[in-house]
């Protein structure tokens, strides 16, 4: 057996959080197996993505991880214990699970729906509903408004985001998520993995995360592991890594072409330095607009309201038909507004569609805190570029024989 | 657009249906039918009323003979019924499970054969083979007839349960029992109760011809018209058999209506 790329070998500060070792499965009747002999850390407290071209085997291994699949060979080591052979129903209580086509229970309501497994582990009533609760909250639902409807009265968005709760339901130490946001239409879907990325941030589990989708790997992972037929690493590396030095050929075409602008989504609006543009405020007349816009070098000023978020762009048109009304009544309201956690790719796609060319940036309140414009996003491209170059460099320097293809 | 994240779940571009499960049936829905199926009976006894009866006709048509043989016809109907659930029910059960994939056609094969043999068959078989007559052997005719539809549509019930719910279930940590009593049968429960219904109305049909091995029904008025050749009395027995099968139909539609599981 030829040594496997394990990055996370060489991070031996965070604990390991699942071992899986030689975990190979033989469907019958089939020649070839499904997942050959994978062995892969994944280290507590990250995402780590299981990406490849379909029929990869990475839905398998990852249903072999809870056992929905059992594994014809090879060890699962969950937190240091062996769980290869413990009760499947027992440890699936442990390990949070959302699938694509969220699999919400029908019949049952979402409170009841997200009170599943601490039912199933026995808390009392009291315990459960405080916990539905709290979860609904966390995913941005209403415990009020949501507790009592049925699944087929939500959106799918609000579907997922119920199976996600679901998931969470007895704060498990793992979760498994299999392409939970592939059946969501893009604008949602975007909203969500953000949303979810924000959730991670404050919950820390430990998360195997399975998609066909490279930019979803490289917007999610902390770690992605590429995989090819047979569940065999092609590369196993946190995103800057896989888009900067990927291992191999297997993986450049995966990554396939774009790469710039899929770095885009590595950096984050907080990384740059942000643009100014002209404000006024609701309580300003519209005079002072007035003088504020011929002054200025744009078509259009921003309004904020007396707490600083952005209510309406206004043009000298709209000026001059304001007929007596408040700033805040004319003009257009700002679609193309991102939070500084929203990658740069985010901003892109915003701003691609924006009015004046600009996103505006606000902080998590809703306070204007800047823009951004194609310069900007330009700007930071180069420099994202000539890092990479500069790092892949380094990278051939210093082992330049180690990229030893895996078989 | 990929609004701020704290943007409220209430404010949310995505499509919310707030509407809940379109109602069943109005009220004016529900009545209909027993509106109708009551004015058919007074339209008979009146009819009756205003005739001069001769004594054959009057031997068949009076209160106590057409409550006995409704009565009997009923407890025929229900009984069967129960017998086919409890035989149905728990074999579809087994049957849309995986370890009995291979028996699978041909149980439903022998069913089906068992069914096409039409029940007169059957009954004559059950008695001049096996002298087996009276009420119990009409059970077991109208049981072999009615337990495919109940059957084929547990077993299509259960089929039909998305694969994602099932798969969802277990990936919570339910066991198999829990699955199957907390997922698949609820939500198999629509489609099983329709195949009760079917299985209901063919009983109160073919209840009919358990006369002939003597077992009492509805039957015994229908009978007694073609034997002494009374049409009034023929006609009587077949009106009051339709009336009591759409009355049947029409409890089981409420039946299904209550039954089903909210959210569906």
């Amino acid at each position: 057996m030829s040594h496997t790329p394990n990055a996370a070998s060489g991070h031996a500060d965070a604990s390991v959080m699942i071992r899986l070792e030689e975990l190979t499965k033989r469907f019958p009747g089939q020649s070839r197996s499904a997942v050959e002999s994978l062995t892969l850390d994944i280290l507590e407290g990250e995402i780590v993505v299981l990406v490849g071209p379909s029929g990869c085997g990475k839905t398998t291994t990852m249903k072999m991880i809870n056992r929905i699949i059992e594994p014809s060979s090879g060890r699962i080591i969950l937190n240091g214990e062996d769980v290869t052979s413990k009760n499947p129903d027992h440890l699936r209580r442990r390990i949070g699970y959302v699938i694509q086509q969220t699999g919400l229970f029908p019949h049952m309501t979402i409170g009841e729906n997200v009170a599943t497994v601490p039912k199933l582990l026995g808390w009392d009533a009291k315990r459960v509903s405080a916990r539905v609760d709290e979860l609904l909250t966390m995913v941005n639902m209403d415990p009020a408004e949501y507790r009592g409807r049925y699944p087929k009265q939500l959106s799918g968005g609000q579907q997922q985001r119920v199976g996600v709760a679901r998931a969470l339901g007895a704060d498990p130490e793992v979760m498994l998520m299999d392409e939970p946001f592939g059946a969501i239409d893009p604008i949602t879907r975007d909203r969500l993995q953000n949303e979810f990325l924000r959730l991670q941030s404050e919950v820390r589990k430990t998360i195997v995360f399975v998609t066909h989708d490279i930019d979803e790997a490289i917007k999610m992972g902390d770690r992605i592991a590429i995989l090819q037929e047979g569940s065999r690493i092609a590369q196993y590396d946190t995103p800057e890594r896989i888009l900067t030095a990927p291992a191999n050929d297997f993986v450049k075409d995966f990554i396939g072409a774009g790469a710039s602008l899929k770095r885009l989504n590595l950096s984050r609006v907080r990384d740059i330095e942000l643009g100014t543009w002209d404000t006024v405020t609701t309580a300003d007349s519209a005079e002072t607009a007035h003088s504020t816009l011929s002054s200025s070098e744009y078509s259009a000023v921003l309004v904020l309201d007396t707490d600083g978020r952005p209510v309406r762009w206004v043009t000298a048109d709209d000026l001059r038909r304001i007929d007596g009304r408040s700033l805040d009544q004319i003009g257009s309201a700002p679609q193309a507004v991102v939070e500084p956690r929203a990658t740069l790719s985010d901003a892109l796609n915003e701003l691609v569609a924006a009015r004046y060319a600009v996103t505006v940036v606000v902080d998590e309140q809703g306070r204007y805190l800047g823009v951004i414009d194609f310069d900007q996003l330009n700007e930071a491209i180069r420099s994202m570029r000539s890092t990479a170059v500069a790092e892949a460099r380094s990278e051939f320097a210093a082992h330049d024989s180690s990229q030893e293809g895996p078989s | 657009m990929s609004a701020p994240a704290t943007a409220a779940s209430t404010t949310d571009a995505e499509v919310v249906q707030t509407q809940s499960a379109p109602p069943r049936r109005s009220w004016p829905g529900y009545l209909t039918m027993p509106l109708i199926l009551g004015l058919v009976c007074l339209g008979m006894f009146l009819y009756v009323q205003s005739r001069e009866l001769d004594s054959i006709e009057a031997r068949s048509l009076n209160a106590r003979t057409i409550l006995t043989a409704l009565q009997g016809h009923v407890m025929l109907t229900a009984v069967s019924t129960l017998v086919t659930l409890v035989i149905s029910v728990p074999l579809g059960v087994l049957l849309t499970r995986s370890f009995t994939r291979v028996i699978r056609p041909y149980i439903i094969g022998v069913l089906t054969v068992l069914q096409a043999v039409p029940t007169i068959a059957i009954l004559v078989l059950l008695a001049v083979a096996f002298l087996f007559l009276g009420f119990q052997a009409a059970i077991v005719g109208l049981v072999l007839y009615a337990i495919i539809p109940v059957l084929l549509n547990t077993m299509v019930g259960l089929e039909q349960v998305d694969e994602n719910v099932m798969e969802a279930g277990r990936g919570m940590g339910f066991s198999r029992w829990q699955v199957l009593t907390k997922l698949e049968v609820p939500l198999a429960v629509p489609v099983i109760l329709a195949g009760v219904r079917t299985a209901l109305v063919i009983n109160v049909g073919t209840a009919t011809l358990v006369t002939y091995i003597d077992a009492g029904g509805l039957g015994d008025i229908i009978v007694a018209g073609l034997s002494t050749n009374r049409i009034l009395v023929q006609l009587i027995g077949a009106a009051l058999t339709a009336v009591l099968a759409l009355l049947v139909d029409y409890i089981a539609g409420i039946a299904e209506d209550l039954l089903r599981p909210k959210g569906l």
